[in-house]
């Protein structure tokens, strides 16, 4: 079938984005415990940001991208010292800080509205053909070349930070047990603090990417944070390469799913693979079974 | 007077939509984002059933009913194996994929578009067309809801619903069947959603997707949040601030549009405050 390896660099390109807000929920999710619907509205931001230094400003594309990506890890931390850190600090339970994350969510996501209105907008100039490769039949653009790369060294950087750097082992440490960092000298709102704006920076790029790939509007933040929850659970909630290997997953389901079943029933199928994990494997592919 | 009757209709409406809320959220503790769900199939059961299949509005009103309880359980069976943050994300999944079958079961629904000309209800000759006179039908159905309510957490059943909320693992040692306990609680919510919904679809005369949305759920969820969790008045109190509210925008001058943005704005920035200084709400019993 000549199809399908167009279908597997979907999957791939599809799993890129996926496991960049997928590695920033994670991150965040391992220190907070908390389920985090902020990172949406942030993807949203990042990708509004370029669409106005880009599109309407006329700024040069690589200074929007980095302005997209630091705008979002700002709000991501602001986030945290305005509102997470003081829930901490009252004990709040885990579905109170949801209800929070909730609101903001809800309170940026009707900004974005009133600011660039409701309409999907489209970032890279539609007129202006893309450059297209090819690999065995399959045809991709450069976006989708950076996205793909992007992801990759995403991963990578991630993971060595995590695993060589003293900063790597206060995460590790206080995602293991807050209560104990805290004890052994750690600041432990500083390393979350920056856990928040790492993670919502990674949440920036994928929206990104997303307004480069498709286009944006403001309420895209839904999709983006249920399909990183459910990459996020499929690999294993909190485990960042669990998480990663999740969202390739989900990104190949999805899109030979849409082989059979046409394209508007995407939602179905990755919420049907969130319910079967979460019913037969709630601890995902990569986490011990509690 | 016909907009503060247009007022009361929505608060009568939504009431219901939070008293029914409040039942999983409050009573149980069960935090659910996929009550606009449960309100549209009610809507588009009265929707289809009364303008393309001729049927009247209390026959298509307890088929929606029927229906949505009928999912709910459904849902319901899956979900309540669930638990804590698992639970939340599969509700705002399951809104989702409502959604995606109102928007794209396009032979029943008519997708994007909405089903249109929706008739107002008669009862033995008596048309509900003028205003006034739905305002009382929608009044003697958020009376009914708030009876249901009340009756059913002050039964046995209601405290036992509490105590799972309070503590869980006790109420398993005395060998209770949480797992159907929250199975019924979430599927009698998910059946009166479906009132406020039958209302809505009669009144408003037109339906679209839209209407449904996960951001319509985190609104019924900030009214029950904002009067007050495990309290039915609270849910009265909330609905009657966030109906009455936003109207204050519309009257300052702002364009539709924007008032409507802003009334999320608002919201979202309110369920933010209650969490952080006043989680249980204005005059509720219990935190989450």
């Amino acid at each position: 079938m000549d199809i399908i390896p167009q279908i597997i660099v979907n999957s791939l390109i599809a799993g890129s984005i996926y496991s960049l807000v997928t590695l920033g929920f994670n991150l965040v999710y391992g220190a907070t415990r908390f389920v985090n619907m902020v990172p949406g509205v942030l993807a949203a931001i990042g990708g509004y940001t370029v669409y106005y230094l880009f599109n309407q400003l006329g700024s040069n594309l690589y200074l929007s991208i980095i302005a997209g990506i630091l705008i979002a890890g700002i709000f991501g931390y602001l986030s945290d010292h305005l509102v997470f850190r003081k829930l901490r600090r009252n004990k709040a339970s885990n579905l109170v800080s949801f209800v929070a994350s909730l609101g903001i969510f809800t309170m940026l996501q009707a900004v974005i509205s009133i600011l660039f209105t409701s309409q999907f907008q489209s970032i890279l100039d539609v007129t202006q053909s893309p450059t297209t490769y090819e690999i065995f039949g399959a045809t991709f653009t450069w976006i989708q070349g950076l996205i793909f790369i992007t992801a990759i060294v995403a991963f990578i950087g991630l993971a060595l930070v995590l695993k060589k750097t003293g900063f790597g082992k206060a995460v590790r440490a206080v995602s293991d047990d807050e209560e104990v960092s805290k004890i052994i000298g750690i600041n432990t709102d500083k390393i979350i603090s920056w856990i928040f704006f790492i993670g919502s920076c990674l949440a920036g790029l994928s929206g990104i990417f997303i307004g480069f790939d498709t286009g944006i509007r403001p309420t895209m933040g839904l999709v983006i944070v249920l399909e990183g929850a459910t990459a996020s659970i499929i690999g294993g909630i909190g485990n960042i390469y669990g998480g990663f290997l999740g969202a390739f997953l989900l990104g190949f389901v999805e899109n030979f799913g849409i082989l059979k079943i046409s394209g508007e029933w995407k939602p179905a199928i990755s919420f049907g693979l969130l319910v079967l994990f979460l019913l037969f494997k709630p601890e995902g592919i990569m986490n011990k079974k509690k | 007077m016909d907009y503060l009757i247009h007022l009361l209709i929505l608060f009568a409406i939504y009431a219901i939509l939070s008293l029914s809320l409040n039942l999983v959220m409050g009573y149980t503790g069960l935090l659910s984002v996929t009550h606009a769900a449960f309100f549209g199939i009610g809507a588009y059961a009265t929707g289809i059933l009364m303008a393309h299949a001729g049927f009247g509005f209390f026959t298509s009103l307890i088929i929606g009913i029927v229906l949505s309880g009928i999912l709910s359980f459904i849902i319901g069976a899956i979900l309540s194996r669930l638990s804590g943050d698992y639970f939340v994300l599969g509700t705002i999944g399951l809104n989702y994929l409502v959604l995606a079958v109102f928007t794209n079961w396009y032979d029943l629904t008519r997708g994007p578009l909405g089903i249109a000309g929706i008739p107002k209800p008669s009862l033995f000759g008596v048309s509900f067309f003028q205003n006034n006179y739905f305002l009382i039908l929608s009044l003697a159905f958020l009376v009914i809801t708030f009876f249901i309510s009340r009756f059913i957490v002050n039964s046995s059943f209601g405290r036992a619903l509490k105590a799972i909320r309070e503590d869980q693992k006790t109420l398993q040692v005395f060998g209770y069947n949480i797992f159907s306990y929250k199975l019924a609680i979430f599927t009698i919510s998910g059946a009166l959603a479906a009132i406020g919904g039958s209302l809505f679809a009669s009144y408003i005369t037109f339906i679209n997707p839209a209407s449904f949305d996960v951001m319509q759920s985190v609104f019924i969820l900030a009214i029950v949040v904002l009067g007050g969790l495990g309290n039915l008045k609270g849910s009265l109190l909330g609905a009657l601030i966030l109906v009455a509210f936003p109207e204050f925008l519309r009257f300052i001058g702002f364009p539709s549009e924007i008032a409507a943005q802003t009334r999320q704005a608002i919201y979202g920035l309110l369920l933010v405050v209650l969490m952080l200084y006043r989680p249980q709400g204005l005059i509720g019993k219990y935190k989450l």
